[in-house]
């Protein structure tokens, strides 16, 4: 030993157990920082990816410029590419068709293709002259091309387009759902479309100019300067909102609450690391008032007993602070792995082993920084004790009383339990508010639950991955096809409907128009949860029956006889049901009747279905949609729908794993930091437990006197989390959700009821451990115990 | 009439070369209303002797006997309700309970109990400890021989068959160490109350009825004041 502080390792040996238990809070503080803040990385992270690759990896689309501005900014500093980019029959009005099927022409520069979409090229190269083009995976597939081929787009006017191909391109989830080809062109083949257009403005050929930043955190600064210099208004920039939003540039007003809301719940889990610290840190000085009593009996200093307090708590950070960043990342890896094995298709670029750096950093400040400032006051409170405590021998001292403790109102066991929680104020507002915090960030990270569901459609049990559907609309889909279908082993489940749109009504004397649409079981069996009055089953099984979706003018009720008239006829169908929503959309005047097939055939003499979905097995790949494209033949449209399915599944299961795993974390967290708080406070007076136990008391009264000082603890704590949580989650909620889509807040009675249980069972199960282990120590080895 | 009887008591520590025999064999007994002390060097075996007799340890083998009763045979919550009700500890170290006044203190026992503490009982017992105008004080607010009275009083509160007294003037100085012990004898005399006090104080046992000497695990009676028999 050649300096006094090296006294540090030999009293953590002595004191290990007690060590273990601030190393354990460390730990835990540490692990909640990392993890939360690395799985926000982390999903940023993927967010970025998947919007990169569902919308593209430019900042801003610029439009009314001209050729010579566009020119220019592409040379300007900061800009690291710029594309124009337009299309031609985006939405299928203007007729342009492959082989009879709709084309969307896009004529664009090559940065477009190669800088702002991501692995876009599938083969070949972007056309380098003006007769190429290059076209989408599926119209490759659908029509047996190769790269050489030469391909005929038919024009509105019946003119043809000829191009020689000179490569393939990734499917976008529209063209794949429109069963619509994609044709990638040059910008000057693609003015030559416009005949009467000489112009060099960017809108007149329907384009804009995309742009990318060579600083993507610098984008605001450069929209700014490029508005300025240019004379842009707000309206000819428009921002790739979600990508600049992920990356903290976003000037919209909605990630404006977003990026507040984010770093409210940022301080709040600074706070809940920094209180569990302070709160352990005060329990351990407060154990060992004694032996900082006997240091300054035997000549320590005020300041070197300070010094002595820092030095073991920056000792516990050695092992605590790594140990908690471990965690963290572990829990980020497999979060990770999970989200990699869900949606390999946008995740599968994730780093198997990926290091949030920020989030390691968060970790190692707030360890040390909270360690450092949290040792200041039991430093200063060990640098109190007077030397005659070490001498006294009687500890109990050491916590000054103030007030007899009240054994009138509680039975001695309860009452002194009370006590024992009120007798040091400052540990009952650290204990009480770390709980508190608990509750506090569970609301709080429980608000972006509301946020997911808002934000993202799950799919429903009715989503198809392929449609066959009528492209005029009518009843043309052969019935024999469903048949087909549902025998196919790769085909789960296929199930038709057929529509009869606009069909004049009369309904209790109002006239009316109503779409009448065929559901067979399955769709009656989802549409079950939607009921409101009446019954699906005299649907199904009954004649002439139908059911009425809801609409607010609605005046028909169960029983009431709606009369239809179809082609000249007059047919009744008799309402035995509402539902309050379906699936599909009709005018606002516009009733929506559904009936079962045997119904429709009645009423409307049709046989075929208007459009059959398919819902595909697991297993089913790229050439089981094909065969089932060959199935159908060329004279429907076939819309494939997996695509948009797994843009919208890989964006919920992200934000679902993420927000769930935010909750769960927390609540993990909670539960250890309530047992291992009680395990510090009881383990803090064990040796006055010792001698309660020789006067007489027994375990069962040890049992109530510890979870008595527990529960004034979870009370207190319980009452300010959920006064503050009930505050910070109606604030998140009027950023996140009431801004946007205008959703009053409720309390949530759910998420408090789970967080108070978590809270109250850690509370029953941390006494247990406690106390049965004082039970087995001899009552001699309890009083003498340090 | 016989409160304590101990036969053959041993208490060892450790196992193989570790192995320390803290008492040997011990045998002896007391009658009500007698007023004992243990003398003996520190590490004699005196406070295992004690924590043995009050069921705060276990022996290794033989028999304690109080009221004809074995602790040992009972379970753990009998043996900590008929400790409660029979057995009054002092300690070196007071050992009170700083949150409660002096009143509170010496009802403890009581209290653990559930049982109404008779104001009466208490009174009594506040003046003769001399302490009935510190009753609403906290221990933090007494000198260290008005927390050894508190303690005593705290002891005799229930009436105990035994009080057990571990160095009870350890921590006081000579004049508050006198007081203690002529408290303690007057409680012997007054209530009839057996008491086996420990100490290494050979000063103090010229008022107790007998003296034990316990060396390396091994108990004599001295018989008379340890003064007595020394001188």
């Amino acid at each position: 030993m050649k300096n006094y502080l090296d006294l540090v390792p030999i009293s953590a040996k002595v004191h290990r157990k007690q060590s273990r238990m601030s190393v354990i809070c460390i730990v835990l503080a540490v692990f909640l920082v990392t993890a939360i803040f690395g799985m926000a990385d982390m999903f940023i992270r993927s967010q970025i990816l998947q919007t990169k690759m569902e919308s593209g990896s430019f900042h801003i689309g610029i439009r009314d410029i001209t050729d010579e501005d566009a020119a220019l900014i592409a040379k300007r500093k900061g800009i690291k590419a710029t594309a124009r980019y337009g299309t031609l029959n985006f939405s299928g009005a203007a007729e342009y068709t492959l082989e009879g099927k709709k084309a969307i022409i896009a004529g664009c520069d090559e940065a477009w293709v190669m800088e702002m979409l991501v692995d876009f090229v599938v083969e070949g190269n972007f056309p380098q002259t003006n007769t190429e083009a290059m076209i989408t995976q599926g119209a490759q597939e659908k029509f047996g091309l190769g790269i050489g081929d030469r391909i005929t787009i038919k024009q509105p006017d019946g003119e043809k387009l000829s191009y020689t191909i000179s490569g393939f391109c990734a499917e976008a989830s529209k063209t794949r759902s429109e069963d619509a080809s994609g044709i990638f062109i040059t910008t000057d083949a693609y003015r030559s479309l416009y005949p009467g257009v000489e112009s060099d403005k960017l809108a007149d050929y329907d384009s804009m100019l995309y742009v990318q930043f060579t600083n993507e955190f610098n984008a605001q600064k450069e929209i700014a300067d490029l508005k300025e210099q240019y004379g842009l208004s707000d309206e000819q920039v428009s921002e790739n909102t979600k990508l600049l939003g992920l990356l903290g540039q976003s000037g919209n007003s909605f990630m404006g609450q977003i990026y507040m809301a984010a770093g409210v719940l940022f301080v709040l889990v600074l706070i809940s690391g920094i209180m569990m610290i302070a709160s352990s840190l005060n329990s351990n000085v407060a154990q060992r008032t004694e032996f900082f009593g006997l240091m300054r009996c035997v000549g320590a200093t005020p300041k070197q007993v300070m010094r002595l307090v820092r030095k073991e708590a920056l000792r516990w950070c050695r092992f605590a602070i790594p140990a908690g960043i471990v965690m963290g990342i572990a829990v980020i890896w497999v979060l990770c792995a999970v989200l990699r094995f869900l949606s390999p298709a946008y995740f599968g670029q994730m780093p198997v082993f990926g290091f949030s750096i920020p989030s390691i950093c968060a970790g190692i400040i707030i360890g040390v920084l909270t360690v450092m400032l949290a040792a200041r006051s039991p430093a200063r409170r060990a640098a109190r004790v007077s030397p005659l405590a070490a001498v006294s021998g009687n500890a109990n001292e050491l916590m000054p009383v103030r007030r007899a403790a009240n054994t009138k109102v509680f039975k001695i066991d309860a009452a002194l339990g009370v006590h024992h929680a009120k007798a040091s104020r400052k540990n009952l507002i650290l204990m009480a508010g770390s709980f508190a915090l608990s509750i506090i960030l569970f609301l709080s990270f429980s608000v972006t639950v509301e946020f997911m569901n808002h934000a993202l459609t799950p799919l429903r049990p009715w989503t198809s991955d392929l449609s066959i559907i009528s492209p005029e609309s009518t009843c043309s889909v052969d019935h024999e096809l469903m048949k087909n279908l549902q025998s196919a082993p790769e085909v789960k489940t296929a199930y038709g409907r057929m529509f009869a749109y606009d069909l004049p009504i009369t309904v209790n004397g109002a006239e009316r128009k109503a779409d009448l649409i065929s559901y067979e079981e399955k769709q009656f069996e989802w549409a079950e949860e939607y009921l409101l009055e009446g019954s699906i089953g005299s649907v199904i099984n009954g004649e002439n029956t139908g059911l009425m979706v809801f609409k607010q003018q609605n005046l028909v009720q169960v029983g009431d006889t709606v009369v239809l008239n179809v082609g000249g006829q007059t047919k009744e169908i008799q309402i035995a049901g509402i539902l309050s929503d379906c699936p599909f959309n009709s005018a606002p005047d516009v009733e929506t009747i559904i009936c079962s097939e045997d119904t429709f055939r009645q009423v409307t003499g049709e046989t075929d279905y208007t459009i059959i979905d398919v819902q595909l097995t697991r297993y089913a790949g790229d050439d089981d949609v094909s065969a089932i494209r060959q199935m159908a033949g060329p004279k429907y449209t076939f819309a494939d729908e997996r695509m948009k399915n797994s843009n919208t599944l890989g964006t919920y299961y992200c934000f679902w794993l993420f927000v769930y795993g935010f909750l769960v974390l927390i609540a993990l967290i909670t539960v250890f930091n309530i047992i291992n708080s009680i395990a510090m406070s009881v383990s803090a007076r064990t040796k006055q437990y010792g001698a309660f136990r020789a006067i007489g008391l027994s375990t069962r009264q040890l049992r109530k006197m510890v979870a008595a000082e527990a529960a004034v603890y979870t009370g207190i704590g319980g009452i300010i989390g959920t006064i503050i949580g009930l505050i910070c989650n109606k604030t998140l909620f009027r950023m996140l959700v009431s801004f946007r889509w205008g959703n009053a807040w409720v309390i949530p009675w759910e998420e408090l009821g789970i967080i108070l249980l978590l809270i109250l069972l850690s509370m029953a199960v941390a006494v247990q451990g406690p106390v049965k282990k004082i039970q087995k120590m001899s009552i001699v080895d309890t009083i003498s115990a340090q | 009439m016989q409160i304590l009887k101990i036969q053959n008591l041993c208490k060892t520590y450790g196992k193989g070369e570790a192995k320390v025999e803290a008492l040997k064999d011990v045998s002896f007994s007391l009658e009500k209303g007698e007023f004992a002390a243990v003398v003996g060097e520190s590490g004699s075996g005196k406070s295992t002797l004690l924590n043995c007799i009050g069921a705060l340890d276990n022996p290794t083998s033989g028999t304690i006997l109080m009221d004809g009763q074995n602790l040992f045979s009972m379970k753990e919550e009998e043996r900590t309700i008929f400790r409660r009700r029979n057995i009054g500890f002092i300690f070196q170290s007071f050992q009170l309970v700083s949150e409660l006044n002096v009143e509170q203190n010496i009802m403890f026992p009581l209290l653990l109990d559930y049982r109404k503490p008779d104001p009466a009982a208490i009174n009594e017992i506040l003046e003769l400890l001399g302490l009935k105008e510190r009753r609403s004080h906290l221990p933090s607010q007494l000198s260290g021989g008005q927390q050894q009275r508190v303690a005593i009083g705290r002891a005799l509160i229930t009436k105990p068959k035994l009080i057990l007294a571990d160095e009870p003037t350890g921590n006081l100085d000579s004049k508050n160490s006198q007081d203690v012990v002529d408290l303690l004898t007057q409680c012997s005399r007054r209530y009839q109350q057996t008491i086996l006090m420990i100490t290494h104080n050979k000063n103090l046992t010229a008022s107790v009825d007998r003296v034990f000497g316990v060396s390396d695990g091994v108990l004599k009676d001295l018989g008379g004041t340890a003064d007595e028999k020394l001188s």
